[in-house]
């Protein structure tokens, strides 16, 4: 019993892991943008949800209605102003990784200047209970939390499979040139894309707000294992990213329960330097080309 | 008025050196093109110009009397005009089925949709058999068939084409021309870019010979074949005496 208590508390923080990822590998599918800003903005709905929480008791779930929606614009206006000018020049992975880890650091200034730099948290009554099924015991906040996050890939994979706009993501992902051919408006898809892409965010940083404390610099924190998730499934592959997330919040779990919490971060690290060796491309990645 | 008109177009690629130093050509409607030149002459450049991949430096398209210069690839198409590049580019992790309803991309209705569907698999029946599979499966030949019916999904009154036979064996880049042929007699007018001169010419009406970036010559396409002396002036190696490069 011990040991499904720990695969689920994995699988309950895996979700949440997933919906990040999945976001970040699908703007990096459609655009070849590795967006280091990431969980910039994922700290960005987080303040936002605290800020709702503490000024007008929204709740933070409630709040994801807010947050999806605003984040999703800002995805497509700052696509809109910034990316088209770096596409067609011939230093644009480069020029790419530059722009976005600017955007992280404007985003933690700003936020450090509205909010300062303490931790913060939203407390709603779920944050501090629990749910007991038989012997296996979930935080609420994780349970809810994750629930959300997995009806939000399903829905992100409904999207994808069966819309018009989702077929037009999905050939822009396997083949830029062949999109554009067929007549996709790879810059309408890539600013869809993006916003897509942070509305997603948008969704995580409500949900993290209440399962754990944040500050502006935690970001850093947060993409850099992000990034170790999509690169673990595949860049670009968002059903790689969601194995992956989950796999290694498993992993992270049993590190946690086993060793303890202090090599818990490691294992994100270690698992993806033993899985690349074995194969370099990811778990569901095609060989990349940058 | 012809149907496609190219004025002293004047293209290139980032920041580089003008690869198009001024082309003029007329597409007239049911004739069949073969473009052919020497290497880097600029005729993969002025495809992908038309196409609306490549912004044009000077110069004008104009496509049935509408000045298109500038325009995005999807505007083009929507216009009807389609373009097959070189390297067969299909959607790897799609069927055929899905690759050549991407084809069809522009087109909402779904009846129609179907309609065009058949019209491929007749044309090329050796697709229908493959339908559910991952495009990235097939052969270089049949990548190629997908990659020709996913242009007629659209059905577009221009099909610019970049050198189809490369990469197949002989025989089936046979095979490939012949369905290119076919194209004409479903009212499509076809520019062909082709590396294989003989085979080029062989399969259209129209030669166009680029060199350096603009027209050198042209004139029937048999009547190319047939003069030696134009063979040794403009093609070089490019038109080796048949058997040679075929």
């Amino acid at each position: 019993m011990h040991w499904v208590q720990i695969v689920v508390l994995g699988l309950l923080l895996g979700g949440v892991y997933a919906m990040m990822a999945s976001g970040l590998t699908l703007l990096f599918g459609v655009m070849r943008v590795v967006n280091l800003a990431h969980a910039a903005f994922i700290l960005v709905a987080s303040y936002i949800t605290y800020a709702l929480f503490e000024s007008l008791a929204i709740d933070p779930m409630i709040s994801l209605l807010i947050t999806m929606p605003l984040m999703f614009g800002l995805g497509v206006g700052l696509y809109l102003l910034l990316f088209p000018r770096l596409e067609d020049s011939p230093r644009y992975v480069e020029m790419t990784v530059l722009l976005t880890f600017g955007l992280a650091l404007v985003v933690e200034g700003s936020l450090t200047f509205i909010f300062t730099g303490t931790f913060r948290s939203v407390r709603p009554d779920y944050a501090s209970s629990a749910v007991n099924i038989g012997d296996i015991f979930m935080p609420t906040s994780q349970l809810y939390a994750s629930l959300i996050s997995f009806a939000l890939l399903i829905l992100l994979w409904v999207v994808l499979r069966f819309t018009k706009t989702g077929t037009a993501i999905r050939a822009t992902m396997q083949n830029r040139a062949a999109a554009q051919i067929v007549g996709v408006n790879v810059r309408r898809v890539s600013a869809l894309a993006f916003g897509i892409g942070m509305a997603l965010a948008g969704a995580a940083g409500s949900l993290l707000s209440f399962m754990f404390p944040f500050f502006p610099a935690r970001h850093w924190q947060w993409v850099a294992l992000l990034l170790a998730l999509i690169v673990l499934g595949g860049m670009g592959s968002i059903k790689g990213a969601v194995v992956g997330a989950l796999l290694l919040a498993v992993a992270s779990a049993i590190v946690t329960d086993q060793v303890g919490p202090t090599w818990s971060p490691i294992t994100f690290y270690l698992t993806l330097f033993l899985i690349l060796l074995v194969r370099p491309q990811g778990l569901f990645g095609a060989k990349v080309r940058l | 008025m012809s149907l496609l008109e190219i004025e002293n177009v004047v293209a290139g690629y980032g920041a580089g050196p003008d690869i198009l130093t001024g082309v003029s050509v007329s597409i007239e409607l049911g004739t069949s093109y073969c473009i052919v030149g020497p290497n880097g002459a600029g005729k993969s450049t002025l495809l992908r110009t038309i196409a609306g991949f490549l912004k044009p430096r000077a110069g004008e398209v104009v496509f049935d009397g509408v000045k298109m210069n500038g325009s995005r690839p999807d505007q083009m198409l929507a216009a009807g005009v389609c373009f097959v590049p070189q390297d067969a580019s299909l959607f790897p992790a799609m069927t055929v089925r899905e690759n050549l309803a991407m084809g069809g991309y522009l087109i909402d209705d779904r009846t129609l949709l179907r309609e065009r569907m058949d019209m491929v698999y007749e044309t090329f029946p050796a697709l229908a058999e493959r339908k559910g599979q991952n495009a990235g499966t097939l052969s270089g030949g049949e990548q190629q068939m997908v990659t020709l019916g996913r242009a007629l999904m659209i059905e577009p009154k221009v099909v610019m084409i970049d050198e189809p036979s490369l990469g197949l064996a002989p025989m089936i880049a046979d095979q490939i021309f012949e369905k290119i042929r076919g194209f004409g007699d479903l009212g499509i007018t076809v520019v062909l870019v082709e590396q294989n001169a003989v085979k080029g010419l062989e399969s259209t009406d129209w030669g166009i010979v680029l060199d350096l970036g603009a027209k050198e010559f042209e004139g029937p396409a048999d009547g190319i074949l047939a003069d030696p002396r134009i063979r040794e002036l403009y093609l070089g190696k490019a038109l080796a005496p048949r058997g040679e490069l075929s």
